[in-house]
């Protein structure tokens, strides 16, 4: 399918004195999955309406193709959206929900018929037609929206939440089926989520949101493993975030000072002088014996073992002062660590990241990125 | 409810409980099954309901007495070729007046009631929030001060109109507006603007979608609202007396509180009771169609009658 490019230029919008899209650029080339990842009210809803018509900026331009929409109205946009509750049309069957977009185009009976029997057959929802929304499970109308918005072979499909009233299994199982659906049809996907797990398998790129601002534009691979902020480090996954005061550059590597212990960092800003905050992922920490020695190895005490299932979370208090949590992967032989054991906690180099410390990070990257 | 205490009360007292100890179980864990409530519920409901059928059941006496019971006879509806309901030239006309008013009160007062409904519901901006609180005004003034105003209104200020028919179909519409308004809004708010910005979104212009999706979602606070008028519009008394104009504009209220004051026979009760049944079949109907149009919504079926009920003033 051709086209589909979204374009955001310096996009703001305000309801009466407060600003809930401050100022963001974003591309979105064509046949993308874009995640706009955050907590609630960072603004990325807001941002989703705007597109699809239902608010207008304040400021700032929508470009579809190259088109500036900013003032469009919805009907006439070409871009659909599934609703975070679905908003099936309680008093039309499932057929009629998926045939009223075809109706407006006055499409044809035989043609509705045809496409809207292959739409409810891409979400496999083809026996369903006669039922009322009411009758089907949160699953089956999630599919059923999916298929009312697709029908119509949008440029854009904007999903906002849509999995979010879900089970937990049920939407790992969806999670999927998206991502192969939109393989499948090649058209650009925004997804609005505040779940990063969502964004992260999902995606092709994400944008990490904090109040009206977008902090990283980046894939999910790079989002994660990569951060370049605070608030991203902080938002996606569990990450122990440490004040550190670091000394700059020393071959590729950054000394940090931790309380009364020196660090290496391998990763992010390695240039940065002064104060500023380091990050490692729980994951990437390794626990060993107190006799243990080498660099970027700190003394702690264990806190608390809590048992996850798949892992074990330690959590050890270091000689410093500050708490960190280490995931000790369930091998099968039991954790040998209990509350109160002294240990030595290895914070290898390459894991260790040094940040910009800015909550709200200038948003110049977000055009420079590169599509994946 | 003192027979089943006493028995109740024995069999407590064989097991070794006293009625006491029964209402001191109840205060320790009032979530229990609350019996003192259900007694209180059920008393009330009799202390309400016994005058209305002791009216009922002097309008079929076999003689003049409105006290004293003499068996079954229809005559005060259409046997008494003179003073029953439908041979008793004023009764009819005022029944018929009645139904006329509250016939044309629902015609006229449902449309425009959505349409400001609407309009409120989706006004936002300098005031919207007055608006929104004036339209409850009509719903607290007392309707002897409206009468008054619009009694002054017709026949000082707009002389076009005049007392009588007209100026009593005004008058009702003018009050009941606010029941559709309240009614209508509150569903407006229930549903959401999700609907309309979907149908927007698969291509809707603004007319399709209220049409094909916003008026059949609101069917059911239509019907209840048109419902509501006419029951409040068929027993309105302040009003109709206000701006009737004689003979011909007396309505069944109006009929029934003169002939009361007059001589009383038991016509007067039939009357009335024809009143309840239209009264009570025009509520019923809006509760149908109510229940019918939401069944299958999220939680509508729990409170179904009480969102009704609340409407019904």
């Amino acid at each position: 399918m051709a086209g589909g490019e979204v374009k955001l230029i310096d996009l703001v919008k305000q309801f009466g004195d407060v600003t809930a899209v401050d100022g963001i650029n974003l591309q979105m080339p064509a046949g993308e999955f874009f995640s706009m990842l955050g907590p609630s009210g960072c603004g990325k809803t807001t941002t989703l309406r705007m597109i699809a018509g239902f608010e207008q900026p304040t400021s700032g331009e929508i470009l579809l193709d190259g088109e500036d929409m900013a003032y469009t109205p919805p009907h006439k946009r070409n871009v659909n959206t599934v609703f975070q509750s679905y908003a099936l049309f309680p008093h039309l069957s499932v057929f009629d929900n998926v045939a009223f977009g075809l109706r407006r185009q006055r499409a044809s009976k035989v043609e509705i018929k045809q496409r809207v029997g292959e739409a409810l057959g891409m979400v496999q929802m083809a026996d369903y037609g006669r039922r009322k929304p009411s009758q089907l499970s949160g699953g089956q109308q999630q599919r059923v929206a999916l298929a009312r918005a697709l029908v119509l072979k949008p440029a854009v499909l904007l999903l906002d939440e849509p999995l979010g009233a879900l089970d937990a299994k049920l939407r790992k199982a969806l999670q999927i089926e998206l991502k192969a659906l939109q393989q499948q049809v090649g058209i650009t996907f925004i997804y609005v989520t505040h779940d990063q797990e969502e964004a992260l398998t999902m995606s092709d790129r994400i944008a990490v949101m904090n109040e009206g601002r977008v902090e990283q534009v980046a894939a999910p691979r790079d989002v994660y493993e990569e951060p370049s902020t605070t608030f991203v480090a902080d938002f996606l996954g569990v990450s122990n975030l440490m004040a550190a005061t670091a000394h700059g550059d020393s071959n590729g590597r950054c000394r940090v000072s931790v309380g009364d212990f020196d660090l290496f960092a391998g990763q992010g800003e390695v240039g940065t002088s002064g104060e500023t905050k380091i990050v490692i992922r729980p994951e990437r920490i390794h626990l060993e014996s107190q006799d243990s020695t080498g660099e970027n190895r700190i003394p702690g005490m264990v806190e608390r073992v809590v048992y996850l299932g798949n892992a074990n979370q330690v959590i050890v208090r270091l000689a410093h002062g500050e708490v960190v949590q280490a995931l000790v992967q369930n091998t099968g032989q039991e954790l040998h660590y209990s509350q109160g054991d002294p240990v030595r906690v290895n914070l290898p180099p390459e894991a260790l990241r040094v940040l910009r410390d800015t909550g709200a990070a200038p948003v110049a990257d977000a055009q420079a990125a590169a599509p994946v | 409810m003192s027979d089943t205490t006493v028995t109740r009360s024995a069999v407590d007292r064989t097991r070794g409980f006293s009625t006491l100890q029964r209402a001191r179980g109840w205060m320790s864990n009032p979530w229990g099954r609350p019996r003192f409530l259900v007694v209180i519920t059920w008393a009330y409901m009799i202390w309400a309901l016994v005058p209305v059928l002791i009216a009922i059941q002097f309008s079929f006496n076999d003689s003049r007495s409105r006290t004293v019971w003499h068996g079954f006879s229809t005559k005060w509806y259409w046997g008494d070729p003179v003073n029953s309901v439908w041979n008793d030239p004023a009764l009819r006309t005022a029944l018929s007046q009645s139904i006329k008013l509250a016939a044309a009160d629902v015609v006229i007062a449902t449309p425009i009631g959505v349409a400001l409904a609407l309009g409120l519901a989706r006004w936002r901006g300098r005031g919207s929030g007055p608006s929104n609180f004036l339209m409850l005004f009509p719903l607290v003034t007392p309707e002897i001060v409206m009468g008054v105003s619009l009694l002054l209104l017709f026949t000082q200020l707009f002389t076009v109109v005049h007392t009588g028919t007209t100026a009593q179909i005004l008058g009702h519409v003018t009050f009941s507006i606010s029941y559709v308004v309240v009614i209508v809004r509150g569903r407006l708010f229930s549903i959401g603007r999700e609907y309309e910005e979907a149908a927007a979104d698969l291509g809707a212009s603004p007319s399709v979608a209220l049409f094909r999706i916003l008026l059949p979602l609101l069917t059911p606070a239509i019907v209840a609202s048109a419902a509501i008028v006419f029951a409040i519009s068929i027993d309105d008394f302040v009003i109709s007396q206000w701006l009737s104009n004689g003979a011909d504009t007396t309505t069944v209220p109006m009929a029934i509180y003169s002939a009361t004051r007059a001589a009383p026979l038991p016509s007067t009760n039939a009357i009335a009771t024809v009143m309840v049944l239209i009264t009570l079949a025009s509520v019923v109907a809006g509760f149908l169609v109510w229940r019918m149009f939401t069944r299958g919504e999220r939680g509508a079926g729990q409170s179904a009658i009480g969102d009704f009920a609340a409407l019904d003033a």
